[in-house]
């Protein structure tokens, strides 16, 4: 039988020696990362912990309008450094919730290739606001089984020979965007009430041939593979290779009108408790080592190493535009509800 | 027994869930209501405009209304069906009757999502409904006729919320003494008859239940009709939804969501008070 001295003794002990880690560890470094899952796996985690004697406190944010929210309630004051879509930068800057980054005090800054070096969305007026990082698009997804070779326009979603074969998916900001690219708007993210009114109505057309508008990423995908679709706006690289993995002989291209991207960065928050260590971070994040893994691994984009980039096909950032917040969403949202009770 | 200060404490510890939990949620929901957006942020004001842009904007009254009569047709639907059902499985022996009953209610343990994804390849180009009809030649191709239309809507969710009617209504029919039918029949009623003059009036209030049931969870269902229902798909709950996410109008949003909630309540105590003045 234990004793219940002998039991306390042990509870105690086996309390202490598990508990020694942490101990240990409120005297090392701390770093507070808020990002998107993926852009901390172990690769280039784990080396940049062993390399500044850090722990890494990893949160995934889990949507955008949390983030906000999250760091609005607490001016930043849960992380130190935040991955977030460079189109959502005004509403951080608009709150104060992030500090200028000083290209100055990284090395690895003029790696990042051209296009997002001076990116006019994450330098303004010459305030580094974010560190482009990962990145991908919205192109056209199409069967090669029916086209013979790759469609150069996003008009085949408006064809009336593909009658129930295209597909858009439920958004206002992806569809409006589309749309105003089609019709040849230089800039989709800011339009006048003429060219809302042009979008409008041929949105309002395309509904009589749309199979759908899909709900989400997997829904895309299966809707696509069961029901005999042609071409379909995508919502991102990867279902291209979910669509070829369930038989459909899927190729991505982007259309000559252009197509839109995304562009998500590192940034510092305003409560940042170790900058020294935010910017060796940064650095870590933006050496051509991570970008290529990240590449390779997960398919997204990277903004430092062109090669790894073309090797899986990724060859056309120059091509896309990037996101951007549309100063009028509520409008467009609107907008988008008439269209869909039209 | 038990003194009043542990007595009160457990009160409160009870009652402290379900107020943290529940009641602060929906406070904090209908005070956004009030609120209003100004450059991305929601500042806490008093404003009656989101609901004034819901009474204005017939891109959404309208929808709403649409939305209304597409539940009253799964309601419907979910009546004329299963109200014989649940009389049938009555009716069985005892020991056949709660298998039976089981067999029904068997699909709510199916998660909703594999449930909608289902239907999507039964009603398909390439599936189970067009490949039988092919196999047997009553069609020479697959047709896109099944999916993506208001039919299909209806179909989906009046097989989802099958159960919630048949339950209600079967549990009101086991408290009808079977003493009743068989005097009715004594007296020379028909089984018709006795279905018509005596089961009936008395299983009203499973009946209304059933009807409140599949209502309500048709009313708050934006996926079904997105789903399935393609370009017909538009209801007022994708209409709440499209308020959240990059739009971040939660104000209106939650106004919406308010009305729906009105909706319900209205359809409840009106339910409540026709019963109670009918006695059923």
């Amino acid at each position: 039988m234990i004793k219940r001295r002998t039991f306390l003794k042990t509870t105690l002990g086996t309390g202490l020696a598990l508990s020694a880690p942490w101990v240990a560890r409120a005297q090392t470094r701390e770093l507070r990362i808020q990002t998107w899952e993926g852009y901390t796996e172990p690769e280039w985690l784990k080396p940049f912990e062993e390399a500044n004697d850090v722990v890494c406190r990893v949160n995934f944010t889990t949507s955008d309008d949390d983030l906000f929210t999250k760091a609005l309630a607490s001016k930043g004051g849960d992380f130190d450094v935040f991955a977030l879509n460079t189109a959502l930068i005004p509403r951080y800057v608009a709150n104060s919730l992030y500090l200028p980054i000083d290209p100055s005090r990284l090395t690895n800054f003029e790696k990042l290739a051209p296009a997002f070096h001076d990116n006019a969305l994450t330098v303004v007026d010459g305030e580094v606001r974010s560190l482009p990082f990962a990145w991908g698009s919205n192109p056209l997804i199409y069967d090669q089984d029916y086209f013979t070779e790759a469609p150069d326009s996003w008009g085949v979603l408006w064809d009336p020979a593909l009658d129930k074969q295209v597909m858009m998916v439920d958004d206002s900001s992806s569809v409006i965007s589309v749309a105003a690219l089609y019709l040849g708007y230089e800039d989709p993210f800011n339009l006048n009430a003429d060219q809302y009114a042009e979008v409008k109505r041929i949105l309002i057309e395309q509904k009589q041939i749309l199979l759908t508008y899909y709900a989400g990423f997997a829904d895309g995908v299966s809707l696509f593979a069961q029901n005999g679709v042609k071409a379909m706006y995508s919502m991102g690289e990867p279902q291209v290779k979910e669509l070829q993995a369930q038989g459909v002989n899927a190729a991505l291209t982007i259309p000559k009108e252009k197509a839109t991207g995304w562009l998500d960065g590192w940034m510092l928050s305003p409560s940042c408790r170790d900058v020294d260590l935010a910017y060796a971070w940064f650095d870590a994040c933006l050496s051509q080592a991570t970008g290529k893994i990240m590449t390779e691994k997960l398919g997204y984009g990277n903004t430092t190493d062109l090669d790894a980039n073309a090797a899986a096909g990724l060859d056309y950032a120059d091509k896309l535009v990037w996101f951007q917040l549309a100063p009028d969403t509520e409008y467009r949202t609107q907008l988008w509800n008439e269209i869909k009770a039209a | 027994m038990m003194n009043p200060v542990s007595r009160i404490s457990l009160f409160v510890l009870v009652a402290l869930v379900p107020s943290v939990f529940v009641l602060l949620p929906t406070i904090a929901f209908v005070a956004n209501s009030f609120f209003a957006v100004e450059n991305g942020q929601i500042v806490p004001t008093f404003t009656l405009s989101n609901y004034a842009a819901f009474l204005q904007q017939p891109e959404y009254w309208g929808v709403f209304v649409n939305t209304l009569g597409l539940c009253l047709q799964v309601s419907i639907i979910c009546l004329v069906f299963g109200l014989p059902v649940a009389w049938f499985i009555w009716r069985l022996p005892e020991r056949n009757r709660y298998p039976m009953l089981f067999v029904v209610i068997l699909p709510l343990f199916m998660s909703y999502v594999v449930k909608l994804f289902a239907f999507r390849s039964i009603l398909g180009l390439n599936g189970f409904l067009n490949q039988l009809l092919v196999a047997s030649h009553l069609i020479d191709k697959p047709q896109m006729a099944f999916l993506f239309s208001r039919d299909a809507i209806v179909l989906t969710q009046a097989s989802m919320f099958f159960p919630y009617m048949v339950l209600p209504i079967f549990l009101n029919l086991e408290r009808i003494p079977h003493s009743l039918t068989q005097a009715s029949s004594d007296l020379g009623a028909s089984a018709g008859m006795t279905f018509r003059e005596v089961v009936l009036p008395l299983t009203m209030p499973g009946v209304v239940a059933g009807l409140v049931f599949v209502f309500i969870m048709s009313l708050g269902d934006y996926i079904t009709p997105q789903m399935v229902g393609g370009m017909m798909g538009h209801t007022f709950g994708r209409v709440v939804w499209s308020q959240f996410g990059v739009t971040f109008n939660w104000p209106l949003g939650a106004s919406f969501g308010v009305v729906l909630v009105l909706v319900c309540a209205a359809l409840v105590g009106a339910v409540g008070m026709t019963s109670r003045q009918q006695r059923i």
